[in-house]
């Protein structure tokens, strides 16, 4: 029979005899035993005393120490590869990291997050609704060219261009024209005032680039060849997959950047990204994945720094056609989440619960009173299950499905989906989890289709502006990120009037109302505010450790370690 | 068909097969308690595998949580028992699939020889051609998340090992004299197969089952790790040891190295125990 295997023979050794090998038997069997605990215990985190995972302590820093030096090269981890690097369609955490030390903006978004003039020297507002931009003379484009009016009013014009589908085309939707006025002056005619529009002059949206460059390129401006902005850095070698590089501009306008050279390194995998942090083999990089935060803090290799981040980690609501139509539901979920589990889970304790959709930092500029207006008569962020399920009786809701998406993008994202489940199986919701690949997260805010059968997703989201409607702009009727198609007609008229307020006070307080109806409407559900994250290994300093690192050309103050 | 018994040589090592072999014993131990604990996990699970207490992440082992807690705060014990569900019940449908077709297929192509046997060879063959985990991420991938799945595209993939052993054991049966005899006395080839020649290869066809069962545990656990197969929630070992990176990150990989422990435990098991069973066939009289 074909099937049956060759004889075989036992190769069993013979041993001691049982009897005599009890005392020796025991032995091993206590050791096994006290070495499988000792392995147990080392494995496992401290005893469940309630205090969550370790590292649950965090201050945030205004800055790095001052680099004593210049140095040849330094390498940056990033979590993505950016699909490119066309300004006009920046408006993810790798692209803008990259891109603000090669592009700038008409305006400036300092590390302190206060405007300062960036391309042009000068804005003026003669009338509230003309801004009139002075630009720097003698700026130089990497391609050799120097700025003129005419580049600027291309390079905003492209904003606005169909044919571009721009991701700030909706910051520009004021806009009447922008018109050369001068050799180096450019005036924007606002079809009726707008607070914002300036403001946003500091990001990708006021982005300068050589009109000439730009044309020659032509379709593949962005993804290769050079990018012909004015930057610190210039565009080097990009080894699509693996790394990009920057080379230090020698024309540089402003102050000369310290690092000869700086290497992008696309590191999608989170652990990997640590162990390059650790290994040396990246010298810093913001947004450390949050579980990593206890061993690079503990590991020698650097520093672990925080920032102020402007960002609230949220839960968007896409779907209010379902049981979350009903704002019992959605109050309810609310007082359900176990906020402070999550920071300390999913934030590694570095993250402040928060019932605000706007973060304390985006009212910096607004007076006591106007700051503790926007706070007081917040809903409280501890949990009361009870008060909770009632709503949802009263809803109707109890034992309806809802679907909210996850994915294993990070741990902010997927504790985050697996706490609003918890929360909802507590107050009778029936919650499923839908795994979304990391690299079709985004696709949750680009494609409608990606949010079929979808009701929420845990959204992250950072101010591009230090002004609190950058997020409270986004419930408006129609807005982009207004999935669910929320409206509500008083909602949108405080938009537009703080929109139209140009003194900073007066506009805080009317934001107010706006964060009142939103916390009370919970469009979004907030869950924490969320500081950044920057390590910096022995060898580097410089970096800035807040939020602008997004816009301001932050690579050029990373200089050698003292 | 001594290259199915040896697809992974290395196990081999592991067989013992004296009359009363301790390691058979504790395996045959560990099987059963595996599929016990499968059967009687709602009962016996001391907390809601789902249950979440994020403020005691990763906590360590203590009274209420003997294996302690995963990095969302579930505990572990409940998981791993729950888990035990799904991690068993994949491979049961990867077995069973494999087993009923394999068998037709291979029975069908060794009793009618010819043009079929050809064609039901060949056929297989092509589906050895191709590597099973391959397999089930495109039929993942098209079908989306789901236990069915995997399930199918693995049971297609082991369809082949089953059936090429049945060939060959029917081709040997069918050249026996008790064979030739029913025909004489004219009894139809489907109730020679059914009723005599299947009774005889049986034993051989499950020990190699049997070994299949640990093979599609690992390549379903596999595929969970991946953060294929099994939906977020469901507990399953594969996926807890997706789940347990975080807790590796942490530096407290616990919650991870439990259910990697379970695996490695169940696979060698049933592998110990079909392959002794393979031992004892091979060795029969026959």
């Amino acid at each position: 029979m074909t099937s049956a295997p060759p004889p075989r023979v036992s190769r069993r050794r013979p041993g001691p005899l049982r009897g005599r090998s009890v005392p020796a038997t025991a032995t091993r069997v206590t050791i096994a035993v006290l070495s499988s605990v000792a392995v147990l215990a080392a494995c496992a985190g401290p005893p469940g005393t309630g205090t969550g995972a370790p590292g649950a302590s965090y201050a945030l820093s205004a800055g790095t120490p001052k680099p004593k030096g210049d140095i040849d090269s330094f390498t940056w981890a990033v979590y993505a590869e950016p699909p490119t690097l066309d300004y006009t369609v920046a408006f993810d955490y790798p692209q803008n990291t990259i891109l603000s030390n090669v592009c700038e903006s008409l305006m400036r978004w300092t590390p302190g997050l206060t405007l300062e003039p960036g391309l042009a020297e000068k804005a003026t507002n003669p009338d509230p609704k003309t801004w009139v931009y002075d630009l720097r003379s003698g700026v130089r484009f990497h391609d050799g060219r120097t700025m003129t009016a005419d580049d600027v009013v291309f390079s905003l014009g492209r904003q606005t261009d169909p044919n571009n589908a721009a991701a700030w085309a909706q910051n520009f939707q004021n806009v009447a024209s922008v018109r050369k006025t001068g050799p180096l002056q450019v005036t924007v005619k606002l079809k009726k005032p707008d607070s914002q529009f300036p403001q946003y002059m500091a990001t990708a949206a006021g982005v300068v680039a050589s009109k000439a460059g730009v044309t020659a390129a032509g379709k593949d401006y962005g993804t290769s060849g050079g990018l012909a902005c004015t930057g610190p850095f210039e565009l080097g070698t990009w080894q699509k997959g693996q790394s990009l590089e920057l080379d230090r501009f020698d024309g540089y306008w402003g102050k000369r950047a310290k690092a000869g050279k700086v290497v992008f390194r696309f590191l999608t995998d989170p652990s990997a990204r640590t162990n390059a942090l650790l290994s040396g083999e990246a010298d810093g990089g913001y947004l450390i994945p949050t579980e990593s935060y206890a061993r690079l803090k503990g590991s020698g290799a650097g520093t672990l720094y925080f920032g102020e981040g402007l960002s609230t980690v949220n839960v968007n609501i896409t779907n209010i056609k379902g049981p979350l139509g009903d704002v019992r539901v959605r109050q309810a979920l609310s007082l359900a989440l176990d906020r402070t589990g999550f920071v300390k889970a999913g934030l590694g304790g570095a993250g402040t619960v928060t019932n605000s959709l706007t973060t304390r930092a985006a009212w910096a500029g607004a007076s006591e009173e106007t700051r503790k207006a926007a706070f007081a008569g917040l809903p409280p962020t501890e949990r009361d299950i009870e008060k909770a399920r009632a709503l949802v009786e009263q809803a109707g809701a109890t034992g309806k499905t809802l679907t909210v998406a996850t994915s294993s993008i990070g741990q902010d994202v997927s504790l985050l989906a697996t706490a609003v489940q918890a929360a909802g199986s507590r107050i009778g919701l029936n919650i499923n989890l839908k795994s979304v690949a990391p690299n079709a997260f985004t696709a949750l805010f680009t494609d409608p289709e990606a949010r079929e059968r979808i009701d929420m997703f845990p959204l992250t989201y950072y101010d591009s502006i230090t002004d609190p409607l950058d997020l409270l702009t986004n419930f408006r009727t129609g807005a982009y990120l207004n999935f669910a198609g929320y409206s509500d007609k008083r909602y949108d008229e405080l938009v537009d009037r703080a929109t139209a307020t140009y003194d900073r006070d007066s506009r805080l307080r009317i934001e107010t109302e706006l964060q009142k109806r939103a916390a009370e409407q919970l469009p979004w559900i907030p869950v924490a505010e969320w500081p950044t994250a920057l390590f910096l290994n022995k060898r580097i300093t410089g970096a800035p450790t807040t939020i602008a690192y997004m816009y301001y050309p932050w690579a050029a103050d990373v200089g050698a370690a003292p | 068909m001594s290259t199915v018994l040896t697809r992974r040589p290395g196990l081999a090592k592991l067989r013992v097969r004296s009359g009363r072999s301790p390691l058979h014993l504790v395996c045959l131990g560990l099987v059963a308690s595996v599929v016990l604990a499968a059967l009687l996990a709602p009962w016996i699970a001391p907390h809601d595998p789902n249950a979440v207490d994020l403020g005691a992440a990763l906590a360590g082992p203590s009274a209420e949580h003997p294996f302690g807690v995963d990095a969302a705060g579930r505990d572990t014990l409940s998981r791993l028992l729950l888990g035990a569900r799904t991690s068993l019940l994949g491979p049961l449908g990867v077995v069973a699939f494999s087993t009923l077709a394999g068998v037709a297929i291979g029975t069908a192509a060794a009793w009618r020889g010819g043009w079929l046997d050809s064609l039901l060879s060949r056929a297989t063959e092509l589906v050895f051609a191709f590597p099973g985990m391959l397999l089930a991420v495109l039929v993942i991938s098209v079908y989306g998340e789901g236990l069915l799945a995997p399930v199918v595209a693995l049971g297609l993939a082991y369809l082949p090992y089953v059936s090429r052993l049945t060939r060959s054991l029917v081709l040997a049966e069918r050249a026996r004299p008790y064979v030739s005899a029913y025909r004489v006395q004219g009894h139809s080839a489907l109730q020679i197969c059914l009723r005599h020649i299947l009774p005889n290869i049986a034993p051989v066809v499950l020990a190699q089952s049997t070994i299949n069962f640990g093979y599609a545990l690992m390549d379903l656990a596999g595929l969970s790790f991946l953060g294929l197969g099994v939906p977020p929630l469901t507990p399953d070992w594969g996926r807890m040891v997706f789940d347990g990176q975080t807790a590796v990150q942490h530096g407290y990989p616990l919650s991870a190295i439990l259910p990697c422990l379970f695996v490695v435990l169940t696979v060698v098991a049933f592998n110990v125990v079909g392959e002794r069973w393979a031992d004892r066939v091979a060795r029969r009289d026959r």
